[in-house]
């Protein structure tokens, strides 16, 4: 019995390390812009067909590498597009509804617009591994697992590296905490808002192609991995990278567990019971901001 | 003619229009539409209450929807209650979830706050799906009773056609639109505002803000429950479908279109939606494609950008100009 | 003269900084108090305990004898104190007149439960366009000058104008005891003269006032009695000059030159 244990833990840190990606672009568009992004994963989603289309004409471990990377190319893109056209003229505008609901639009009509162009049936990526496993130890699992876990975790490094240790990185991390002492310093705060967006969708877009080979591209596989980044957020804080992290490989885990031990149905529940109940304990979340809620 | 007078003038042509409108409509399809579009604005109108004047948003609504009906449903299939108490009993166990609901948003706000009413309804949805002993499961409640027939002495009203639905679901509007304008036009209304606008500067003037959003949860859940259990009564058929999110996003674009925070905001948007998505699918069967909700995702996006007052604001401002811009005073909306 | 407000070795910690710390003082009935300090002294930490915004983590306060030290900000409202913020929060969305009508309704006797009630059921007594209250409500706009803009959004005032309205409401719940945070900050010389009288004309009206200030020219002209904190705790208290000419009150400002220099 132990060792169905740890598989499902294994399971669910892999799990976790899909929607820690996911997690932390919405952390950071709401930590710097104070935006909830409910379309991220519809950034998932057009992520995921992204790669599709590029693994149908270049199959093997090297196409499906190449599409995570085009994903991440053009869902980022659509990210600024998104941010210049739909988010910008409201920053300074309208109330945090107007902001929730616009990005609801922006959800109801990516989602629809891929339904209406792709059709609804899901469709597969190929494992580019070709259903290759490794075993270690009392656990197994896929090649093609193992390489989505380290894609996320090398994702997170470069970010983190990116953050503390370049101009950019440093400017979005000090707009986060004080808008108005960022501008004052002369930071460029349009340049700042693009680049945190497009960087917060690349990484669902990357997400979603994980997402995608692990389980099925469809339309509105976008809805599922949104509401579990905000759960993970909410419990992480929103706004902490850190705090997102973690959430989402205990919300991984958790759910496997919860899903094998108590009820399969109510699986995707445990998330939100979770929350739930963590956010009626502490309402800004385990590592938010105290002053937020 | 004195104001007072023109505006009574207006209100009974509105209503003799409203009352002969079914001599009018013969069509069953488009009454049954009308019917819909009827009780979408009992619960765009008590979305907006949570909205709109209290600022609290619900993601969640569509779950007192749903409770409502399954409440009336069960109760008329399963214990043989009347549908007329039914409407009454689901908009009663719906305002207690509401009372429920209210609880986080004690704590909570904005998306901490819209996350959960997400959750709250799916876990319902999850509940509703997988008790099938209760509810069928996803095949849900079908041939739920038709409203029960009134007799007053020699008249009686038999519930078979759409037309005699359309009178009840007439009624239970203006009912419901009295209500809530009077909720918003009364200090109760004028407090849900002052917490919407600057929450520490309502507790400073003695509002008590915890109580008044589970009165307000209560009492907006009460309403949705209403319509979910005059819905079920009228489709006869009630599934997991009614909470799904995918129905909260249609009140809540509903809402916005016609204007989040006015009187004739939910009224207006309801209206304009059904009527522009019967138009759509019209079009539809012209082209061959499902576009509906792409331009919903659309409108929905324009309408914030370019439109954020909704159809409400437009109409506004444009009486404001016949008037020759004399001010109207905020509540004045539907003449 | 009567004590309507008394503090008691009163505290206030966040995380590791304390803000108010071992704070004592009172307020006779009637009087005017200053309450200044550098910033960052703890000034506005002391008004938010004193209106019940937050608990303070020890000691006590009274009003009229009685203990609200662990009352909320609506509880301390309905005993009779009223505040201004130090950044405005008037409503926005609602009219000037609005605002005031929001603050006129008697919520000793009723809570959210019972206006649903009256909202539906009673003839119109709930409504807010009743008589009596909007005449209440111009009278106060009236009171503090602002009575041409009573049907203007609220968000739409100018600044200075929007500080009245916010005083206007605190005194539309008939208050015994205003505190006010910086009021005058961000007025002209001019508006601050319009400002002084109108404090000393809400104090002949019988009501107590707690006023935090940096502009030593009103805090001299209105007070009766002043109190200085510094880094959290009280280090003087009594006649404005006595207090003003203080070497611990000038070495403390010393420190902090934009207000010496008033």
């Amino acid at each position: 019995m132990g060792s169905l244990f740890l598989q499902q833990v294994l399971n669910g840190l892999i799990i976790g390390s899909l929607y820690s990606l996911v997690a932390i672009g919405l952390t950071m568009i709401f930590g710097v812009m104070k935006i909830s992004n409910f379309a991220q994963g519809d950034f998932c989603m057009v992520g995921a067909y992204v790669a599709l289309f590029i693994t149908a004409w270049f199959p093997g471990w090297m196409g499906w590498v190449g599409s995570v990377l085009a994903a991440a190319a053009v869902v980022g893109l659509l990210g600024i597009v998104t941010e210049r056209l739909i988010f910008r003229p409201l920053l300074t505008r309208w109330t945090d509804i107007d902001i929730i609901m616009v990005s609801i639009g922006l959800f109801i009509l990516l989602e629809n617009l891929a339904q209406l162009l792709f059709g609804a049936t899901p469709r597969m990526i190929p494992d580019p591994f070709g259903s290759a496993t490794v075993r270690m130890g009392p656990v197994s699992t896929s090649v093609l697992r193992i390489f989505c876990f380290a894609f996320s975790i090398l994702a997170i490094a470069i970010l983190q590296i990116f953050l503390n240790r370049s101009k950019m990185g440093v400017a979005i991390r000090a707009t986060s905490q004080n808008r108005f002492a960022a501008q004052l310093m002369g930071i460029d705060i349009n340049l700042v808002y693009l680049l945190t967006f497009a960087i917060g969708t690349a990484l669902a877009g990357i997400g979603g192609v994980l997402y995608g080979t692990l389980f099925a591209v469809y339309p509105l596989m976008g809805a599922m991995p949104t509401l579990k980044a905000f759960v993970v957020t909410i419990l992480g804080g929103m706004g902490s990278i850190r705090g997102a992290i973690f959430g989402a490989f205990i919300l991984g885990v958790a759910e496997t567990l919860g899903g094998n031990y108590i009820a399969m149905e109510y699986k995707d529940a445990v998330g939100f019971a979770i929350i739930i109940l963590v956010l009626l304990i502490r309402p800004t979340g385990l590592f938010g901001d105290k002053e937020a809620a | 003619m004195s104001d007072k007078t023109k505006k009574w003038l207006c209100r009974i042509i509105v209503l003799a229009v409203l009352i002969f409108l079914p001599q009018v409509i013969r069509d069953r399809y488009f009454m049954h539409i009308v019917v819909i579009s009827g009780i979408f604005m009992i619960l765009c109108m008590s979305w907006n209450l949570l909205a709109g004047y209290t600022g609290l948003l619900n993601l969640g609504h569509a779950a007192f929807y749903g409770i409502g009906a399954y409440t009336s449903a069960l109760l008329a299939m399963k214990l043989g209650i009347s549908p007329w108490f039914g409407l009454f009993a689901g908009g009663l166990v719906a305002a207690f979830f509401g009372f429920l609901l209210g609880i986080p948003s004690l704590r909570l706000s904005g998306p901490y706050l819209a996350i959960t009413t997400i959750g709250f309804a799916e876990i319902l949805r999850l509940v509703a799906v997988n008790w099938v002993d209760l509810t069928r499961g996803s095949l849900g409640l079908s041939g739920v009773p038709l409203l029960t027939p009134i007799r007053l002495g020699d008249w009686s009203m038999k519930f078979y056609l759409e037309k005699d639905y359309y009178y009840v679901v007439l009624a239970a509007v203006l009912i419901t639109f009295f209500c809530i304008r009077r909720l918003t036009q009364s200090q109760f209304g004028v407090s849900l505002q002052a917490l919407r606008d600057d929450e520490p500067g309502a507790q400073s003037i003695g509002i008590k803000t915890t109580g008044y959003k589970l009165a307000v949860f209560t009492v907006s859940a009460f309403f949705a429950g209403f319509a979910g259990a005059l819905f079920a009564h009228f489709v006869r058929l009630v599934s997991p479908e009614t909470m799904a999110l995918h129905t909260t996003f249609d009140i809540l674009t509903m809402t916005m279109i016609g204007g989040l925070g006015t009187i004739a905001g939910p009224i207006l948007g309801a209206v304009a939606l059904t009527l522009f998505s019967e138009w759509l699918r019209y079009l539809e069967e012209l082209i061959k494609v499902d576009i509906r909700m792409v331009v919903y995702g659309f409108i929905l996006i324009l309408t914030i950008l370019f439109m954020r007052e909704g159809l409400a604001g437009v109409l506004r401002r444009l009486m404001d100009r016949l008037r020759g811009g004399r001010p109207v005073s905020k509540g004045e909306r539907k003449p | 003269m009567t004590e309507i407000l008394r503090t008691e070795k009163l505290t206030k910690n966040f995380g590791g900084l304390c803000a108010v710390k071992d704070v004592s003082f009172s307020i006779n009935e009637g009087n005017i108090m200053g309450l200044i300090g550098p910033n960052g002294a703890g000034k506005t930490t002391l008004i938010n305990l004193i209106s019940g915004a937050f608990p303070p983590s020890s000691g006590k306060i009274f009003f009229t004898g009685k203990d609200i030290s662990r009352c909320k900000a609506y509880t301390a409202n309905n005993m009779g104190i009223a505040r201004t913020f130090q950044i405005v929060r008037i409503f926005s969305q609602l009219t000037a007149r609005e605002n005031i009508l929001a603050a006129l309704v008697d919520r000793r006797r009723n809570g959210p439960w019972k206006l649903v009630g009256k909202a539906i059921f009673s003839k119109s007594s709930a409504l807010i366009d009743n008589k009596e209250d909007v005449r209440e409500a111009d009278r106060l706009l009236d009171f503090v000058g602002i009575s041409q803009y009573g049907d203007e959004q609220a968000g739409s005032l100018p600044y200075a104008l929007s500080k009245r309205l916010e005083i206007a409401r605190a005194m539309a719940t008939d208050p015994r005891l205003l505190l006010l945070d910086e009021p005058s900050s961000g007025l002209n010389p001019a508006e601050l003269v319009d400002q002084i009288e109108l404090i000393k004309e809400i104090n002949q009206q019988g009501i107590t006032i707690l006023i935090i200030e940096h502009v030593m020219k009103v805090i001299m002209d209105i007070s009766h009695r002043l109190i200085v904190l510094h880094y959290g705790e009280k280090i003087a208290e009594g006649d404005p000059m006595k207090v003003y000419t203080d070497p611990q009150v000038v070495e403390a400002y010393l420190g902090d030159d934009t207000d010496a220099a008033h």
